[in-house]
């Protein structure tokens, strides 16, 4: 036996830890933890939908728009208002629920006009030779030196405000932000030797974009067009905050931030109830936005 | 050497010419301040820092049914040469005439017509298989492109490939590349290559990321091919012994130069460049007493920014004098089919020290 | 009789992977002997990596490792990391394959060295940079005061892993394992590497673990050799042995990977003796000899029990029922 050296702790050799038992606790709370954060999102975020498009199919709701003065400042689970009405009578529930299609359909359409346009023109970008990448790369990058919120502003005080006008102002901050992120990966996915073969096997330019590169960047960009949704509705409710997009009395979430504000001490959940539909809604995308890049990542 | 079935015409070429003739190819990349080479001017910029001369120059002639190995370590650009050749990008300068027709002059579809017969295997083949495809388009991908048949044809083609390089396609056709092994994968990468029936397959580090039993088995499976389609082989690697196993000729690079093209035996036997010696001295080897004594190879290799004057390997080689700086050496035919651009070569005594200013060590 | 200075006993690493057990390395012993240089060979899969990172305590948490590894006496498996940390560095030290991976991109090569020279000994900044530019002249790095304050993406291949040998003979290690050190470096960078480290390795009275998949370096720089498949010991012997003129490789996959590799005197376009197959799929290792499923010689013997490793001739062990002959496949 070798003398120990004076700096030892040890003289006899430690037992090793157990082995299957300890693994195959963690690996199941691993496994549970990953569904977990995936599965959560999508439940919440299909309740919301639910909530905001099916339910008003199936069940009647009071008015969004006009209500009863009479019956103003009911408290939350009275008879016929769920969520109490509001200063002017009108019920919370309804405008929270309408209030989120608009939230929702704004989300969707400015994230889709900014994959059409944007995406397009990043991935022109990325694949395209030198100076329709530099030309494209400008064009963006003026599109997105503009502060999105005072960008939206001026469109939506120039054109009006309106669902449709939000829709477009926003769209100005979405495209380039797309369109950037697309010419990223789609950089990234150009370099590869895949695509060289794919030239050298004699595919067309165009056959390559669509079969080679397009699949290759789904991934990344679903990631990233999750989280934008939750950016631009929380910007769409910035805008109707302040006023310059959907206006009182038609239901929108910041609205109703807007107009509970003056009652927030004595009244509290008329700010309350919006707020958390927004961080639920928001939170749930971002959360859904990790969850796949987890599970994408590593395949 | 050539084929029982030769699938290949000879095409606008002449009985005993060379399949591809290499001449004077020069290719330069533009470094940015940033490092990052760019033969283009895109979104990212940059100050030019300078210019690296990845080739300088490169002869070579490959005929039809031999494999050139081309050998060189890191900075030697091979690879670059590879990729010149296939004009993807363009060399700088230079022709690269493939089949009777130069391939620098040509463009567009008249390009892709011309290059058929030249394929490629890259050296990983999960970066060159696209991960989103099945193995049975992947292989089918050249057919599509240049419309060699109906989609049935095809796919009796498509399998006929895969069964030429050993995977059963009842099993391996649907397979993503992520169900493959390395082996696999490479195979697959070999099938797509064989697709259009080229006279010419351009092997960069082919089985390089393989280990060593799988690599055997892809190097007897080219050996194979080369049997039964009288195929040339371009053989790129930093391995000698590797490419010297597989090839007819030997051409050795260092720092965008030829050094020495010669027979795998000579250049091997009897080296004529002193970075070939140098470079055969320091392969380990499993011979007994194989402990090593040679001197190893001092200095480091200089930037190929701002290459050496004259002979760029006269910063490490023992044998330079001060005319090794003052002069290129330009290739001479010392043996029959035996080429080496040295001075001093190694056929000859060493040049005579006295009066002689010594290399000195390029520090970077 | 001298003292080994690693001891290895019955090595046991296995892996949790997607609900399936994973035994990268199925009970390896060897020793080290001080100033002596031990190869361990072979290719992916085979555990050599996670062997020798599980000696170095560089393996994940929650990894189940059994056995024993003591260093001087001293049990290296089970400890924490800060008590680690003393014999790391210190006693025994690591170098990477990948140095533009290794090294701190952001971090000056020299500031890299004095950290590693600041953990284990208290010294003073300036004492700690002196010591560190005698580190990079002792790896022969010209210029060593200006390379002292360069940036690791300014050095070349060859010379970012010297700062890594540097870097890991900063406290004078008895140990030094390499793994795969020289694999993504250029053959004359690697002659020139390896010779440095036999050097060191003599000034230094230090012993040296190479890992690596290449036959040809295990025969040029090693005193003894390991072979492993499937994370088992196959065969072991002194280098002289394996590759000497008696040319004694007795397990199969041994000589295999002999006959595998290109040989320089091999004519060129020789057919290649190949195995066929795959390394086997480590959640799934046959009962018998792992590698029987490849071997042209598989007997039924094989399949059904695996071979166990014994001396079957002095200093040479190796675990085949039916090895070669004279050192070639019958």
């Amino acid at each position: 036996m070798a003398a120990p050296l004076p700096d030892i702790t040890l003289a006899t050799p430690v037992p090793p830890p157990l082995p299957s038992l300890i693994n195959a606790r963690r690996l199941r709370s691993q496994r549970l933890g990953r569904a977990l954060r995936l599965w959560v999102p999508v439940g919440v975020l299909i309740l919301m939908l639910a909530m905001c498009f099916l339910l008003p199919l199936v069940v009647t709701l009071p008015s969004a728009t006009a209500g009863n003065i009479l019956y103003n400042n009911e408290p939350p689970f009275s008879p016929g208002h769920w969520l109490g009405t509001n200063v002017q009578g009108v019920d919370i529930f309804s405008q929270l629920v309408y209030g989120g299609q608009v939230a929702f359909e704004i989300g969707v359409a400015v994230t889709l006009i900014g994959i059409a346009i944007g995406g397009t023109l990043g991935v022109i970008a990325g694949y395209g030779s030198g100076w329709v990448d530099a030309v494209i790369s400008r064009v963006l990058d003026i599109l997105i030196a503009f502060p999105a919120l005072v960008l939206a502003l001026v469109i939506a005080e120039g054109l009006g405000p309106s669902e449709f006008h939000v829709i477009l102002a926003l769209s100005a901050f979405g495209i380039p932000a797309v369109g950037r992120i697309t010419r990223g990966t789609t950089l990234t996915i150009r370099g590869l030797p895949y695509i060289t073969a794919a030239e050298l096997s004699g595919t067309r330019r165009w056959r390559i974009t669509v079969r080679h590169i397009l699949p290759n960047i789904v991934p990344a960009l679903v990631t990233f067009l999750l989280l934008g949704i939750g950016v631009v509705i929380i910007l769409e409710g910035a805008l109707d905050f302040l006023g310059y997009g959907i206006q009182s009395p038609e239901p929108s979430w910041g609205n109703m931030i807007a107009n509970g504000q003056q009652v927030l001490t004595a009244q509290p959940e008329y700010v309350l109830i919006p707020s958390l539909a927004l961080l639920i809604t928001v939170a749930s995308l971002n959360m859904l936005g990790d969850a796949l890049r987890e599970r994408w990542g590593t395949q | 050497m050539s084929g029982k079935h030769s699938m290949n015409a000879s095409g606008g070429q002449a009985a005993g010419e060379p399949l591809l003739s290499v001449r004077d190819v020069v290719q330069e990349f533009v470094v940015r301040q940033r490092g990052t080479p760019s033969r283009f001017i895109s979104g990212g910029g940059g100050a030019k820092a300078g210019v690296v001369q990845a080739v300088s120059g490169v002869s070579f002639d490959v005929m039809p049914g031999e494999t050139l190995g081309i050998v060189g370590e890191t900075g030697s650009g091979k690879s670059t040469l590879a990729r010149a050749l296939l004009q993807a990008p363009r060399p700088k300068s230079g022709q690269v005439v493939f089949r009777g027709t130069d391939l620098t002059r040509l463009r567009g579809h008249k390009l892709l017509q011309a290059r058929r017969h030249m394929q490629f295997v890259f050296q990983d083949p999960f970066s060159s298989l696209d991960p989103k495809w099945r193995a049975r388009s992947i292989v089918e991908e050249p057919l599509i492109a240049y419309r060699t048949g109906d989609r049935p044809a095809r796919r009796k083609r498509v399998d006929e490939l895969l069964d030429l390089v050993g995977l059963d396609p009842a099993r391996y056709a649907k397979r993503h590349p992520r169900e493959l092994s390395g082996g696999q994968a490479q195979r697959v990468a070999i099938a797509r290559a064989l697709a259009l029936s080229p006279s010419l397959i351009i092997c960069d580090e082919a089985v390089s990321s393989l280990d060593v039993l799988i690599q055997a088995q892809v190097l007897n499976l080219f050996e194979k091919l080369r049997g039964e389609f009288g195929l040339s082989y371009l053989f790129i690697a930093h391995d000698l012994a590797l490419v010297k196993q597989v090839s007819d000729r030997v051409a050795v690079m260092y720092l965008g130069k030829l050094c020495e093209v010669g027979p795998g035996d000579a250049v091997y036997r009897e080296p004529l460049h002193p970075y070939t010696r140098a470079l055969l001295d320091s392969i380990p080897s499993t011979e007994p007493g194989a402990k090593r004594t040679a001197a190893t190879l001092k200095g480091e290799p200089p930037s190929p920014i701002d290459p050496p004057s004259g002979c760029r390997f006269r910063t490490r080689c023992p044998r330079a004098v001060e005319q090794c700086a003052l002069e290129e050496p330009k290739p001479r035919e010392l043996a029959p089919g035996h080429l080496v651009a040295c001075h001093f070569p190694l056929s000859q005594p060493a040049p005579a020290i006295t009066g002689a200013v010594p290399a000195k060590e390029t520090v970077l | 009789m001298i003292d080994a200075l690693l001891q290895v006993d019955d090595l046991r690493v296995t892996f949790s992977v997607g609900g399936r057990e994973v035994r990268a390395v199925d009970g390896v012993s060897f020793t080290v002997d001080p100033g002596r240089t031990l190869a361990i060979i072979g290719e992916s899969g085979s555990g050599k990596t996670v062997c020798c990172r599980a000696i170095m305590g560089l393996l994940p948490t929650g990894t189940a490792i059994g056995g024993s590894a003591r260093l001087r006496g001293a049990e290296l498996l089970g400890l924490s990391d800060a008590e680690l940390r003393k014999y790391r560095g210190s006693d025994m030290a690591m170098v990477f394959q990948d140095p533009a991976r290794s090294l701190n991109p952001t971090m000056r090569a020299g500031l890299q060295i004095t950290e590693a020279i600041r953990t284990h000994r208290k010294v003073t900044k300036r004492e700690a940079e002196t010591q560190a530019i005698e580190l990079l002249r002792l790896v022969r790095i010209p210029a060593a005061e200006r390379r002292f304050h360069e940036y690791p993406h300014q050095l070349s291949g060859g010379m970012r892993q010297r700062v890594m040998i540097a870097i890991a003979l900063a406290c004078r290690p008895k140990l030094l394992i390499a793994d795969e050190a020289t694999t993504a470096l250029d053959v004359t960078t690697q002659a020139q590497i390896m010779e440095l480290l036999l050097e060191l390795q003599e000034q230094l009275d230090m012993a040296l673990i190479l890992i690596s998949h290449d036959l040809g370096l295990a025969a040029s720089y090693a005193d003894e050799v390991l072979v492993m498949y499937a994370g088992k010991i196959v065969e072991q012997a002194p280098a002289a042995r394996l590759f000497g003129s008696e040319g004694a490789v007795r397990m199969r996959y041994t000589r295999a990977l002999l006959d595998a590799i290109p040989h320089l005197e091999r004519p060129a376009h020789a057919e290649l003796p190949v195995v066929g197959g795959r390394p086997p799929d480590p959640t799934a290792l046959p009962p018998g000899c792992s590698f029987a499923p490849r071997c042209a010689s598989a007997a039924d013997d094989c399949v059904a029990k695996a071979p166990a490793l014994l001396e079957h001739a002095p200093g040479h062990r190796w675990a085949c029922w039916h090895p070669c002959e004279n050192g070639v496949a019958s």
